[in-house]
């Protein structure tokens, strides 16, 4: 391939490594040999947050978090995750806030139980609330490497791995410092001679989603955005999915149209009623900021004093103090709960 | 008259730049409000694309607070994912990116990445390109909005996560395989600024009445295209505020901002 590049030098002094043009996780050989291997028919796929976590979060790995910055982001999984432990992570992610987040504060809190690598982006903060102090923390300590892309490089980077194929062109990341510091490259197109920048696949081990319904098999409707949710089911090697709700498979027969992540990519499924809060979950709840901002309160303090206090706190209280999500959600008061159901305004959703 | 500030001066000139019958891809924030305002004003059929996944909501339960708040979604026409939103934008649908960040530079490239000049241990780290980098890509023209501060306004980004006109040269943002046509306006609450079409460098369009653009230079760590026939930025009527105050931001989530001197 002849490697060629935009003039970004002549703009840019930013000082970088050159990433060698390699996955951070499975190859796309590696990602279909597992699928491959696996049994493909209708089988009761329910468990445990517990035992899915357990049987397939492995140090070491790339962990796909799904949703989209606060909407349907996968904050029981990653409860879990952290209850359970894990060492040395690549998080991969289009934008997030909470789930991020969480995980980096569990590793400033106990680098033996949690810890984070590296991780390939486009955007980790709060939007509105504000910047994500954890994550500048880690990496005003050079804890953490980056590689960062758009928006739409990541999700297409989903995409490429859901579809098969080891890389895909795309028309940004060129010209910005995003061609020298990330793992894409740019080319000459075969067909018309120009510049094209190609990002590689990126197959998560393990994919965390949060989904609107499903059946038991794991056939998913998504409504509302559907983020890269989709793209990230079928990209992971493995995925542990959480329900809103669990529908009979009828009604998925019924509407097979609205399916949005097919069973063979869904690994494990649980029913976890508020399985993104404090993140939103359309046509159930609205995200609830108070709750985000009293996490990101904790972590700022931290960030800005080296005070662990309140965030230990906060992992006390409504992670290590909560045996399952359940617990998690009986500790927020009813009338909060109340509050983000008729904040969601009763967004229209297709259950049957 | 009210008093006018900083951030509604931001939001109604958006308001103004945007174009009826096309369609804006907003970031969260002020770019929201200034379409909400075209909406409700100029532009009835001004549509708008958020990236979590939607096209042309209706926003009739309030402002979307970010661009992935589920309201975002509400009554949409066509509403699917981010590949699906983008893709959109690449194969050219998508007239205007509206977009912010922390630095830019006098070729309209800007910085929301990284403060200092090591990436891999910044002195700042920002939350990162999220949609901009591919918003000034590929939606065809990019608007900014910045707060016009010399922090800001700077001869050497730290950092480009989103294409302007790069180095400036005419066939850079063609190598860079990008679509769009580029920079198009920076919106900031003193200033109005495009860009001169043969140098592609940003150019001062309106000032504030009563502002000098001597004093715009001076807030700006390059130097200016400064044309004859600057003009004066026309001031929202007490109606513009009215929209902006008690009906698009009643809660004052980003109006109500200040801008640090």
């Amino acid at each position: 391939m002849k490697k060629i590049g935009s003039s970004i030098k002549n703009i840019s002094q930013v000082k970088y490594d050159e990433k060698p043009l390699e996955f951070w996780g499975p190859t796309p050989d590696e990602a279909r040999k597992i699928m491959v291997s696996k049994p493909k028919g209708l089988k009761d796929k329910r468990t445990t947050l517990k035992d899915a976590v357990q049987k397939h979060i492995k140090d070491g790995m790339n962990l796909g978090l799904g949703g989209f910055v606060n909407t349907r982001v996968p904050v029981a999984a990653v409860h879990e995750v952290i209850r359970h432990g894990v060492k040395d992570l690549t998080l991969s992610m289009q934008s997030n806030s909470i789930c991020a987040e969480l995980l980096a504060g569990a590793m400033i809190l106990d680098p033996d139980r949690v810890s984070i690598k590296r991780a390939e982006l486009a955007w980790w903060g709060y939007e509105i609330i504000g910047i994500a102090p954890l994550l500048r923390y880690m990496t005003s300590n050079g804890m953490i490497e980056l590689d960062d892309y758009t928006n739409y490089g990541m999700s297409v980077r989903f995409k490429a791995a859901a579809m098969g194929i080891p890389f895909i062109p795309v028309r940004d990341h060129g010209g910005a410092d995003m061609e020298l510091i990330n793992k894409g490259t740019m080319m000459e197109c075969p067909y018309t001679g120009r510049n094209v920048y190609l990002v590689p696949a990126c197959h998560p081990d393990v994919s965390l989603i949060h989904v609107t319904a499903a059946d038991m098999y794991g056939n998913s409707r998504l409504m509302g955005a559907q983020c890269t949710c989709s793209e990230l089911a079928m990209a992971g090697t493995y995925s542990i999915v959480t329900a809103e709700k669990i529908i009979p498979d009828e009604n998925i027969r019924n509407y097979p149209n609205l399916t949005e992540i097919p069973h063979p990519a869904v690994d494990s499924l649980v029913e976890v009623p508020y399985g993104a809060y404090p993140g939103a979950c359309y046509g159930f709840h609205w995200f609830d900021m108070d709750h985000i901002k009293m996490f990101r309160a904790a972590s700022e303090e931290f960030r800005k004093t080296g005070d662990k206090t309140k965030l230990k706190q906060y992992y006390d209280e409504y992670i290590f103090g909560c045996a399952n999500h359940e617990e998690f959600i009986e500790k927020i008061d009813s009338e909060t709960l109340k509050k983000v159901k008729e904040m969601d305004g009763g967004q229209p959703i297709i259950l049957d | 008259m009210a008093e006018v500030t900083p951030m509604e001066m931001i939001a109604y000139t958006g308001s103004r730049v945007l174009q009826d019958e096309s369609i804006v891809f907003v970031g969260t924030g002020l770019p929201i409000i200034a379409a909400m305002h075209a909406q409700y004003t100029h532009a009835p059929n001004l549509l708008m694309i958020y990236e979590a996944g939607s096209l042309a909501p209706m926003l009739e339960m309030g402002m979307p607070l970010s661009v992935g708040d589920t309201r975002a979604a509400r009554k949409a026409t066509y509403l699917k994912g981010l590949c699906g939103v983008f893709e959109l934008t690449q194969r050219g649908y998508s007239d205007f990116a509206f977009i912010g960040g922390a630095q830019i530079d006098m070729y309209g490239n800007i910085c929301s990445t990284i403060q200092g000049e090591d990436y891999r241990q910044p002195q700042v780290r920002f939350p990162g390109s999220g949609g901009a980098g591919a918003m000034a890509a590929n939606c065809e023209k990019t608007i900014a909005i910045m707060a016009l501060e010399k922090r800001r306004f700077v001869k050497q980004l730290d950092f480009v996560t989103s294409i302007g006109y790069g180095d400036g040269s005419p066939d850079y943002r063609d190598k860079a395989g990008v679509m769009g046509s580029g920079p198009y306006r920076v919106i900031t609450n003193q200033a109005l600024f495009g860009f001169d079409e043969e140098t592609r460098r940003m150019k001062l369009l309106e000032v504030m009445p009563g502002v000098t653009t001597e004093e715009i230079q001076d807030l700006v760590g390059f130097e200016l295209i400064i044309p004859s026939d600057v003009k004066e930025m026309k001031l929202p009527t007490e109606e513009d505020l009215t929209l902006l105050r008690d009906k698009i931001d009643a809660e004052g989530y980003f109006l109500k901002r200040q801008v640090k001197k």
